[in-house]
């Protein structure tokens, strides 16, 4: 693990160099960051805190997986300042995360919420995911109920999406597995949303709910189609106006930094139209969609009239709604945001 | 060149026994490919020849090849073995004098083995039968010797054993060919007869007629005339294929070779028509060639996305290069404008449809192939009618006539009975029976095309274990109790989707073929109904229900680029569609008629 905190530590030193970052959010996930050795997370997350603005309320969110927050590796994180953590909970349901091949036993998933208030994690999200091969309304539901009772100040539940690349997607392929019903991965969603709301929380994204007061700040600026920095294998960013890819393999992405050769596999530079589509297409996922004026001042015209055409035919399907402020998803428009999204590119 | 030293002969088989192989051979004994351009099958030059690995185009091909130490001419033309191409061998056999009757020796006779045979007697051909693939460990030399001698009545006496693969028996079968294939007769002095045989077209030269000169000497610089077209053009280039085309200053009686004459698109040659002499012209031309008759028709309409006018270049342009498919403007009242064409038969439209997308880089919708009707109206005329769409009213309809084909299939005997009920559901009807061998038949049949058109040859081989074969003959049009099917997408006819078929068929064809077009149209954003129909009864009907749900759940750590992309895709998805109503139509959808019958 040596070299990859190095790595890590190296590519930033070439965003840090000669200039300040005025850092709001940190967000250190994909793959398991906790399963890093205490000292080398330590080394790590000490120098990422240090890049926050002077003065900034920082949010500092680290993913975990169940079962890997020890107390120890708790303590590390607090005293990093980390102030949220993220968990990959998934399921309640023993079955279901044999399917998606995770594996933590469902009562880890409350362990580790405890040891992560023990030790004074302020926020705590946990992920879920529904219309998993062979879930029932009622097992879904059962899992969120079990979630919402262990008070986490933010959700997120995300319809399964087969990845290629993944074993569940080629199983799917070889029709080892089958998808869930449209219908019931429909109704799993409406119900997810009642449920919550009913609960108390906000439903602020597609997927995402949180307490009043704690968004995830952090998703919000991909969602605004604002700059961030991306380190790391397999890590995208948008820095200068450009969006960029880094090279998804460890070891490439090891070799690549150490070698002092950059790791980006991908770069874009976006004319202004892009950014424009780019910006409705990410903040149409948003509940409260796009602001009108905000728009304009970036791009210099109303999304209105900018998309005159999918607006006009999509609040025509009811899919969508314009009102003197904004430009959002109606209720139905949210189970087919991407047949709205797609006429905005 | 002195006659007695020509050979001019195709080689001729069924599918995949062999030909190509066998002519790399010769071309390799012959000296005429250097060892390390040697590749397989090289006369398939074609894109879709080497990716399929089958023979489209007849090649023909010029080596010198010594036999006893005296050096020959052969002129060989390696011919396809697909039926639908079968008008390539008809052409090549009457620039020939003799054929090799290619029999795989794993295989036995086939059913194209036996037509191709046929044809070849009916050129008064000589034909050595080359049993083909002896190496391999399943191979029956002997028995299949006995079957070419039993079924085809040609002795098993000059039967010469070969594997291509390896060479083995290649030296005797050249040997015989010098022996049992006649040379050419045609007197150099007489007037000037060359058939024309096969055309090509070439970017730089413009038309390549590939010719053979029956009677009189053709040189460089002669003014000649194109008998049938009745023009005139002057010879700026002739040779031979070496398998390159190689220049030469004349080609004498009994030679084989191409021409190039400043023609300009391969419609202004006629296959099939004679070249003479401009100033002494010969009195008559050569017998020619019955024109390839087109057996199946359907629509092209640009997708989504293209344009009318990409469309009708991309035809003009693949129509340089093959002359054996026609199109002109249609008019759909679903699809709006597009183009109805014809073809040869089902795979050479495939082909044609993928060089379109593949060389032209436009993407079409195909609506499903069509035989050809006629149609006798209430006041004596008859029509012709090329697709269902185009059916008169049923008030107008007299009669309504359709294509029945001879067909020949060979199988193992014990499936005898797995056929015959097949044929009972293809309204088939029984004429004959012979075996071959103890173990195989030939059973003649008669079907309405439309019948045998789309599934039947792939459950002939599903119920003979892949061991059956058949070759067919459109024979005669037969008045028939068909109707008309047309199919509604939310109560608006597609014209394009309509069918004919036996009355007795047309629920269950009806009902089949609703539950197919639900599986492709798939959920959309509104509810779909689809509607079969026979005049104004609906005899089925389904409904899709619409989308209920289509978003992306997560957006992966910031990778906008990735998420845009996938949306591209999916708007991109709709290009092979066509959209009636607020309905797309995939291109599969069209095509599910053909999908096996259950
Ligand atoms: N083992 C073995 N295989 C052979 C022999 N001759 C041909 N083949 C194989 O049989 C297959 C078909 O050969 P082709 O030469 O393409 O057959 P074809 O008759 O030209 O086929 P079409 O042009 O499509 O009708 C190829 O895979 C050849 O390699 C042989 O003598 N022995
Ligand atoms: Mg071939």
């Amino acid at each position: 693990m040596g070299p990859l905190v190095d790595a890590l530590l190296r590519e930033l030193d070439g965003y840090v160099a000669g200039q300040t970052l005025e850092v709001e959010t940190i967000f250190v996930g994909g793959g398991t960051p906790t399963m890093l050795p205490p000292e080398e997370l330590g080394r790590l997350l000490d120098r990422l805190r240090a890049l926050a603005r002077p003065g900034a309320e920082l949010e500092f969110t680290v993913e975990a997986n169940p079962a890997t927050v020890t107390p120890e590796i708790a303590k590390v994180l607090v005293s990093a300042g980390v102030n949220r953590v993220s968990i990959g909970a998934q399921s309640f349901d023993v079955a279901e995360l044999a399917v998606l091949e995770r594996g933590h036993r469902p009562v880890q998933v409350a362990e580790t919420v405890a040891v992560c208030r023990e030790a004074g994690l302020g926020c705590v999200n946990l992920d879920l995911i529904f219309a998993i091969p062979g879930q029932t309304l009622e097992s879904w539901l059962a899992s969120l109920e079990q979630a919402i009772g262990l008070q986490p100040e933010h959700l997120s539940c995300y319809s399964l999406t087969f990845e290629p690349g993944t074993r569940l997607y080629d199983q799917l392929q070889a029709g080892k597995v089958t998808r869930v019903d449209q219908d019931l991965d429909a109704a799993m969603y409406e119900r997810t949303i009642d449920t919550l709301s009913d609960a108390g929380y906000v439903h602020y994204e597609i997927s995402n709910f949180s307490r009043p007061g704690y968004r995830c700040r952090h998703n919000l600026v991909y969602w605004h189609n604002e700059p961030y920095l991306g380190i790391g294998p397999s890590a995208a960013g948008l820095v200068d106006g450009a969006r960029y890819k880094n090279v998804a393999e460890v070891a490439g992405y090891t070799e690549a930094v150490l070698a002092g050769r950059g790791p980006r596999v991908e770069e874009e530079r976006r004319s202004i139209e892009q950014r424009a589509r780019e910006t409705a297409m990410l903040e149409l996922r948003l509940i409260e969609g796009i602001d009108r004026r905000r728009f304009e001042r970036r791009y210099g015209q109303d999304p209105v009239d900018f998309f005159s055409e999918a607006v006009r035919r999509h609040c025509e399907t009811g899919l969508l709604e314009v009102t003197d402020q904004r430009v959002r998803l109606t209720r139905a428009g949210l189970l087919l945001a991407d047949t709205v999204v797609a006429d905005f590119l | 060149m002195n006659q007695e030293l020509i050979r001019n002969f195709s080689i001729i088989a069924h599918i995949d026994h062999g030909k190509s192989t066998l002519a790399d051979r010769m071309l390799h004994r012959s000296g005429a490919v250097a060892e390390r351009d040697l590749k397989e099958q090289l006369l398939d030059t074609m894109d879709l020849e080497r990716e399929r690995g089958i023979t489209i185009k007849a090649s023909a091909v010029t080596i010198d090849m010594v036999v006893d130490g005296k050096t020959y001419m052969f002129n060989l033309i390696d011919t396809p073995g697909h039926v639908d191409f079968h008008y390539e061998v008809d052409r090549a056999l009457a620039a020939c004098e003799g054929a090799l009757l290619v029999v795989d020796a794993t295989q036995g006779v086939q059913a194209q083995t036996v037509a191709n045979a046929y044809a070849a007697v009916g050129n008064d051909l000589e034909i050595i039968p080359v049993v083909n693939k002896i190496d391999l460990a399943g191979a029956g030399p002997e028995d299949t010797a006995i079957e070419v001698e039993h079924v085809l009545g040609i002795s098993s006496e000059n039967v010469q054993f070969v594997s291509a693969k390896s060479g083995d028996g290649v030296p005797e079968l050249m040997k015989a060919i010098v022996e049992h294939l006649p040379p050419p007769t045609g007197d150099p002095d007489a007037p000037l007869q060359v058939l024309i045989f096969d055309s090509q077209y070439n970017d730089y030269r413009g038309v390549i007629c590939y010719v053979r000169v029956m009677h009189g000497t053709l040189n460089k610089g002669r003014k000649i005339l194109l008998m049938g077209r009745a023009r005139n053009y002057m010879v700026t280039e002739l040779g031979k294929f070496r398998p390159r085309m190689t220049p030469c200053d004349s080609l004498a009686a009994g030679e084989t070779g191409y021409v190039v004459a400043s023609i300009k698109t391969l419609k202004d040659v006629t296959v099939g028509d004679t070249i003479t002499d401009a100033v002494h012209p010969a009195p008559e031309p050569l017998p020619g060639y019955q024109p390839p008759q087109l057996m199946v028709f359907c629509d092209f309409y640009p997708s989504s996305g293209e344009t009318y006018n990409a469309l009708r270049e991309a035809l003009e342009r693949l129509s340089l290069n093959d002359s054996s498919f026609s199109y002109h403007p249609q008019q759909s009242d679903a699809l709006g404008p597009g183009f109805r064409c014809g073809f040869l038969g089902l795979l050479h439209m495939e082909i044609v449809q993928e060089r379109l997308e593949r060389e032209c880089g436009v993407s079409v919708v195909q609506t499903a192939p069509s035989v050809t009707y006629e149609v006798v109206l209430r006041d004596g005329k008859v029509e012709r009618v090329e697709a269902a769409g185009d059916l008169p009213d049923a008030s107008h309809i007299e009669e309504l006539r359709e294509p029945w084909v001879e067909m020949q299939i060979i199988t193992p005997a014990e499936a005898i009975g797995n056929i015959m009920a097949l044929a009972e559901t293809k309204r088939g009807e029984y004429k004959r029976q012979e075996y071959i061998s103890p173990q195989r038949v030939i059973l003649t049949y008669e079907f309405p095309f439309n019948e045998i058109l789309y599934d039947f040859y792939d459950k002939l081989k599903s119920i003979t274990r892949g061991y059956g074969t058949m070759d067919y003959q459109v024979t005669d049009y037969r008045a028939g109790d068909l109707v008309k099917l047309d199919i509604l997408v939310n109560h608006t006819p597609v014209d394009a989707l309509s069918l004919i078929c036996h009355r007795t068929k047309a629920d269950h064809r009806g009902r089949r073929f609703l539950i197919k077009l639900r599986r492709e149209i798939g959920r959309q954003q509104f509810e779909i109904r689809l509607q079969a129909s026979i005049g104004h009864k609906i005899i089925a009907s389904e409904t899709i229900k619409p989308f209920r749900k289509d978003v992306t759940a997560k957006c992966y750590g910031g990778d906008v680029t990735r998420k845009r992309k996938l949306l591209e895709k999916q708007k991109k998805g709709k290009k092979r569609m066509k959209t009636v109503g607020s309905v797309d139509i995939p291109q599969k959808a069209f095509m599910t008629v053909l999908e096996p019958e259950d």
